[in-house]
């Protein structure tokens, strides 16, 4: 690669980590964010074993799902705050004032966002083991890998759209009902994905959910960061 | 870039004589034609074709049905081309044919879904099953309507149009990811009988009213679509002016 | 609900579907015509 190149690429990565350690290092002060997001899904998990009873095969079979919809609803709490504190801040004008490309502020955002959702789901994830009493340790590395890429697929659209809906109003009820239409594919591909694993299928058995989520996560990994400046622009 | 579209909305608004006439002479034939043509494909389909061996006189939905969900896809893709030539050109004429088109598909994504379920009602029984297509409409559904909603929440029509432009992009690259997610999730639907390697498995006595039909509901679709561009030419011309009259004081 | 019937709802719903946009359609036209007018009006009355 020329050095031009090479500066380029290096100017992107700077840019994309100071974004990413901001926002890591004002959750980190306040911890706000993940706070919420692990209130809501213990609130989730729990609700649901009262609501289903007793029955332990009943709860097997919809374990999968009750994990995601945690996972989602987690996630959904964190995007719709990964803007806020330049929402309230006014902070949009300045971000479009720093000098480079858009992509960073995307990535950086994106990265953030991966980051607290994977925090939160490495949290979830044990809780859930032991309240629904699913041996889930000797299934990690799979189970990770399902919620990474179904995570980085949720997440690529979900912080361009809570960019998007920032300014808008009824924002709280836009984000939701923009993203999950979208992100339809890596929920299904994620919980049957999950429910085929802890069934004791292994990574073969899901390997077209894989592929899915995979050209998932590389298609709006490629298209959100090259649109994100029209949404940016003021 | 708010002067760039301000300029190009006012040419726009100005251009093609008087703003407040009614509808062109190419609208009101192209009315005509497709009520003609759905009377035509209407009474093909409900009095011509004999009704099917298996599921009787209700397989008629059918030829309401698929022609709808097909014109609504045509909608969709023209909503995601002129979403494209809007974010490069500019031009707000792309703009007002997106949201002309994506209401239509609307329109046209829930007549298919009603039919759908009726039709589900009349041979299963039950007025919704998750299968394939049903699922996939609904989605579909939920998508536009959010596209819709989106823009009309946006404080400026201008950022309205661009986030529009940025949805309806992700999701027209969505549509077939949806497809495979769906399918490999479900299939209890009958299998696409039209567009299967070996040639349509539909009787060629079917496949002319839902040609049609079809045709029927594309010539309506540009008549709607004119009709809608004109109200936004009328909406620009009214947002100039005011300007306008702004400047003046 | 017989056949019929169950055909007669989906073709009405349709029929009534696409006529409802297209008077809402109308309606909408009528009015932005009107306030267009009367805006135009109005600035005319304002340069003299």
């Amino acid at each position: 690669m020329s050095t031009r190149a090479e500066g380029m690429v290096a100017g992107v990565l700077r840019r994309t980590w100071a974004m990413t350690w901001k926002d890591v290092t004002v959750e980190l002060r306040a911890r706000e964010r993940i706070n919420a997001m692990l209130f809501f899904a213990a609130l989730v998990l729990f609700i649901f074993n009262f609501a289903l009873g007793p029955d332990q095969e009943k709860l097997r079979e919809v374990a999968p799902g009750l994990l995601w919809l945690a996972f989602l609803f987690t996630g959904m709490l964190g995007l719709g705050r990964s803007f806020q504190a330049e929402r309230e801040n006014e902070c949009f004008e300045e971000l479009l004032l720093t000098p480079g490309d858009r992509e960073s502020i995307y990535f950086g955002k994106l990265a953030g966002n991966v980051l607290f959702m994977v925090t939160a789901e490495a949290l979830i994830l044990p809780l859930f083991g032991i309240l629904y009493n699913l041996d889930i340790w000797g299934l990690l590395p799979s189970l990770a890998l399902v919620a990474f890429l179904g995570t980085v697929g949720f997440s690529a659209i979900g912080t361009l759209l809570a960019a998007m809906t920032a300014h808008l109003r009824a924002r709280e009820v836009m984000l939701p009902l923009l993203l999950f239409p979208l992100t339809v594919p890596v929920i299904l591909g994620s919980v049957r994905a999950t429910a085929t694993i802890l069934a004791g299928g292994g990574l073969g058995e899901v390997s077209h959910w894989l592929k899915l989520l995979g050209g998932f996560d590389v298609i709006f990994l490629v298209v959100c960061p090259l649109v994100f400046e029209f949404v940016l622009e003021e | 870039m708010e002067e760039r579209t301000v300029v190009a909305s006012a040419q726009w608004a100005s251009e093609h004589g008087r703003v407040g006439a009614g509808a062109s002479l190419a609208a009101k034939v192209l009315g005509a034609a497709a009520a003609l043509v759905l009377a035509a494909g209407l009474y093909l389909g409900l009095v011509v074709v004999p009704p099917d061996a298996v599921q009787g006189d209700v397989q008629r939905i059918m030829y309401l049905h698929v022609p709808s969900i097909v014109t609504a896809y045509v909608a969709f893709f023209v909503v995601f081309c002129t979403s494209v030539l809007y974010l490069w050109k500019r031009d707000l004429r792309f703009d007002a044919v997106a949201v002309a088109s994506a209401e239509i598909g609307v329109v046209l994504t829930g007549i298919t879904l009603a039919t759908g379920s009726i039709w589900g009602k009349s041979t299963w029984g039950v007025w919704w099953t998750w299968d394939a297509r049903l699922t996939l409409t609904a989605i579909l559904f939920t998508i536009y309507v959010g596209y819709l909603m989106l823009r009309s929440f946006a404080e400026d029509p201008r950022a309205g149009a661009r986030y529009g432009a940025v949805l309806a992009i992700l999701g027209f690259l969505d549509i077939p990811l949806n497809h495979f997610a769906v399918y490999w999730w479900r299939t209890l639907h009958q299998p696409s009988s039209i567009i299967r390697p070996g040639g349509p498995s539909v009787a060629s006595t079917m496949l002319v009213p839902l040609g049609i039909n079809f045709a029927g509901l594309v010539l309506l679709s540009i008549y709607l679509l004119l009709e809608r561009v004109r109200l936004e030419r009328i909406r620009h011309r009214t947002i100039e002016v005011r300007l306008k009259r702004g400047r003046r004081g | 609900m017989g056949n019929w019937g169950f055909v007669g709802l989906a073709y009405g719903l349709a029929s009534v579907a696409l006529f409802s946009y297209l008077l809402l359609l109308k309606g909408r036209l009528r009015g932005a015509q009107e306030e267009l007018a009367a805006l135009e009006r109005d600035s005319g009355r304002r340069t003299r």
